[in-house]
């Protein structure tokens, strides 16, 4: 088994809806980009696993912070850093994939991030999922309300969410090697989702 | 042999022994050499072998293997066990087990139980099983005659060495006996094929699936991984074929039960009602609607009316309607009436604890029958009302919590098996 950096887990996913980010291979690169962002940024070290356990994330960085932390997450990993806007998310889910002995390639969908593993709110479905499939199943959580917007917040874009589901459903149908994918968390502010980050674990 | 000889079993039964000339009072022959539709082998396992090609050989439809000691012991188990469904395979006849219990079969007026279950169902009717466990055969059986559940055809897989439970389940969509398949499963051995085949099978199909949750969760790399446990691709599964999950051991008999007695005409969109005489209880059943998202108006106003000219006084006219014991007898029969005649509500739950009032079940009978809405009943301890009920066909369970439940199934299986 052997898991893919999260730069190349996207690569693998293709068309998702993501944060604008970069992977940077000098500091100089990374300060640029940020500039032309003008905004905090997120930044993690190239291809190590379970990153935050490692203390290979940096979040809300600006210019001067981005600089510092440049060098020390070079040297975590490849030497290469994922530089990324700061996405301020109302909700965070999870969508991810596996190979089921007994019935094939399944896609999930859940209540996700840090929370995922305390809720345990997550449903699956058989992929491809056919039609009407993928929204029966998200009434079947138990915090299936969260989707449909409150206190003012808009409703989940259930369109980028299925754009998101059918990369997972297509990688592990294409790709008979990839045995687990994980997005986590997928971030969503004003209803549009985001896969903040990404894992592809292979044969 | 004694099972199938005491079953009554009204065709011709063949024994085959190479040690004695004669078993319960049947002459053996020492090998089969005629063309049976079924053969039971029931020898030791060194035996099966030799008796399966014997079998084969001879031209039989089909053999079940009730002898154990394969694929669950081992290797060498498992090698034996293939060896038995390439010898069935090679002469196109099919073989059930190794290692299972056995069938058990209407046949007209009379069982076939080529089985090791000696007592057989009380009551004949739509219900067959599959089970992958031989034990929860037993548990079904017993179920069976404690309820009155009505039994077309049992199965016990065993180790499915050649034919697996998506087999069974495919032959009895198109049994004309069968109207509803129940199936106990640890695991799918042909996955998305059973997936298609539940899909196409117009019965509904109830299955318990025991080990859910992962003992040791799988060393899993993500978290969806971990969060999988065993469960989530089979409730992916059960979603996509439609399958009616039950979750223990009593909601399987209950669903049986309830979908035995057939399925509501159209998908039940109204209200429900809580009919009662009891309090308590009354109100146990609409928590329990309240939980699985059952909506409970409250009857119409021309109802209403009409609870108040029947029933006493102090009965309640909301929902629960409680008639409570006081109601005058003759009075139950109108008053279930109007309660069944409502539009407001698609479906009734009927409840009564201790008061065996004829009048009460005849109304319940009537008024189901007039209307033709599903109803569920929790009865306690009131012989003439429960054969009233059971007469009209009308499902008892065991507690008032449980006929919600089973009246939601209801409420459910025409979104999953459509018409």
């Amino acid at each position: 088994m052997r898991t893919l950096s999260e730069w190349a887990s996207k690569a693998a996913l293709g068309d998702i809806p993501r944060p604008v980010e970069r992977l940077t291979r000098s500091s100089a690169e990374a300060l640029a980009f940020a500039r032309r962002l003008g905004r905090p940024v997120v930044a993690k070290a190239g291809d190590v696993a379970h990153k935050s356990e490692f203390g290979a994330v940096r979040l809300g960085l600006d210019i001067d912070g981005l600089a510092a932390a440049w060098p020390e997450l070079a040297a975590l990993g490849d030497g290469t850093v994922l530089v990324a806007e700061e996405v301020k998310a109302d909700l965070e889910l999870m969508v991810g994939g596996l190979r089921d002995p007994q019935f094939g390639p399944v896609v999930s969908v859940g209540l996700g991030g840090v929370a995922a593993e305390v809720l345990k709110d997550v449903v699956f479905v058989l992929a491809p999922p056919e039609p009407g499939e993928l929204d029966r199943a998200l009434g079947e959580l138990r915090g299936a309300a969260l989707l449909d917007g409150r206190r003012g917040r808009p409703a989940l874009d259930r369109a980028a969410l299925v754009r998101i589901v059918d990369a997972v459903s297509r990688l592990l149908l294409d790709d008979e090697s990839v045995v687990e994918v994980d997005c986590n968390p997928v971030l969503v502010t004003a209803g549009k989702p985001v896969v903040a980050d990404a894992l592809v674990v292979k044969k | 042999m004694r099972n199938v000889l005491e079953g009554g079993f009204d065709g011709r039964v063949l024994a085959v022994n190479p040690s004695r000339e004669e078993v319960l009072g049947l002459r053996s022959v020492p090998c089969l050499q005629e063309d049976v539709d079924l053969a039971l082998v029931s020898v030791p396992a060194p035996a099966v072998g030799n008796a399966v090609a014997d079998a084969a050989r001879a031209g039989c439809r089909a053999a079940i293997v009730l002898a154990s000691g394969f694929g669950e012991t081992g290797s060498a188990g498992a090698a034996a066990e293939r060896e038995l469904a390439a010898t069935a395979r090679e002469a196109g006849m099919r073989l059930v087990g190794p290692n299972c219990m056995g069938v058990v079969s209407r046949r007209g007026a009379s069982w076939l139980n080529g089985s090791y279950f000696w007592q057989l169902p009380g009551a004949a009717g739509g219900v067959s099983m599959v089970s992958q466990s031989g034990a929860f055969g037993g548990m079904f059986f017993a179920e069976a005659r404690r309820s009155g559940l009505g039994v077309a055809r049992f199965l016990s897989v065993g180790n499915s060495a050649d034919v697996t439970e998506t087999d069974a389940i495919e032959w009895l969509a198109a049994d004309p006996l069968t109207a509803v398949i129940g199936l106990f499963a640890e695991a799918f051995r042909d996955g998305r094929r059973f997936i298609d085949v539940v899909s196409a099978c117009p019965k509904p199909v109830v299955v318990l699936k025991a080990g859910k949750e992962a003992a040791g969760a799988r060393a899993a790399a993500s978290h969806t991984g971990s969060l999988a446990g065993r469960h989530g691709a089979v409730r992916a599964a059960f979603r996509r074929a439609g399958v009616v999950e039950a979750l223990t051991a009593d909601e399987f008999f209950d669903l049986l039960t309830v979908l035995a007695a057939g399925r509501p005409a159209a998908a039940l969109h109204g209200g429900l009602a809580v009919l009662t005489i009891s309090g308590g209880p009354g109100v146990l059943a609409s928590d329990a609607a309240e939980r699985l998202g059952l909506v409970l108006p409250p009857p119409s106003e021309v109802t209403v009316r009409r609870l108040r000219e029947l029933a006493p006084a102090f009965a309640a006219t909301g929902n629960p309607i409680d008639l409570t014991p006081q109601c005058p007898p003759a009075a139950f029969g109108p008053a279930i009436a109007a309660v069944f005649e409502d539009p407001a509500f698609a479906g009734v739950i009927v409840i009564n604890c201790g008061l065996d009032i004829p009048e009460f079940g005849a109304g319940v009978a009537a008024a189901r029958q007039a209307t033709g809405k599903p109803v569920t009943a929790f009865l306690l301890e009131v012989p003439q009302i429960e054969a009233a009920l059971r007469e009209t066909g009308i499902p008892l369970l065991p507690s008032p919590e449980r006929a919600v439940a089973a009246y939601r199934a209801l409420a459910d299986v025409n979104r999953l098996k459509p018409r």
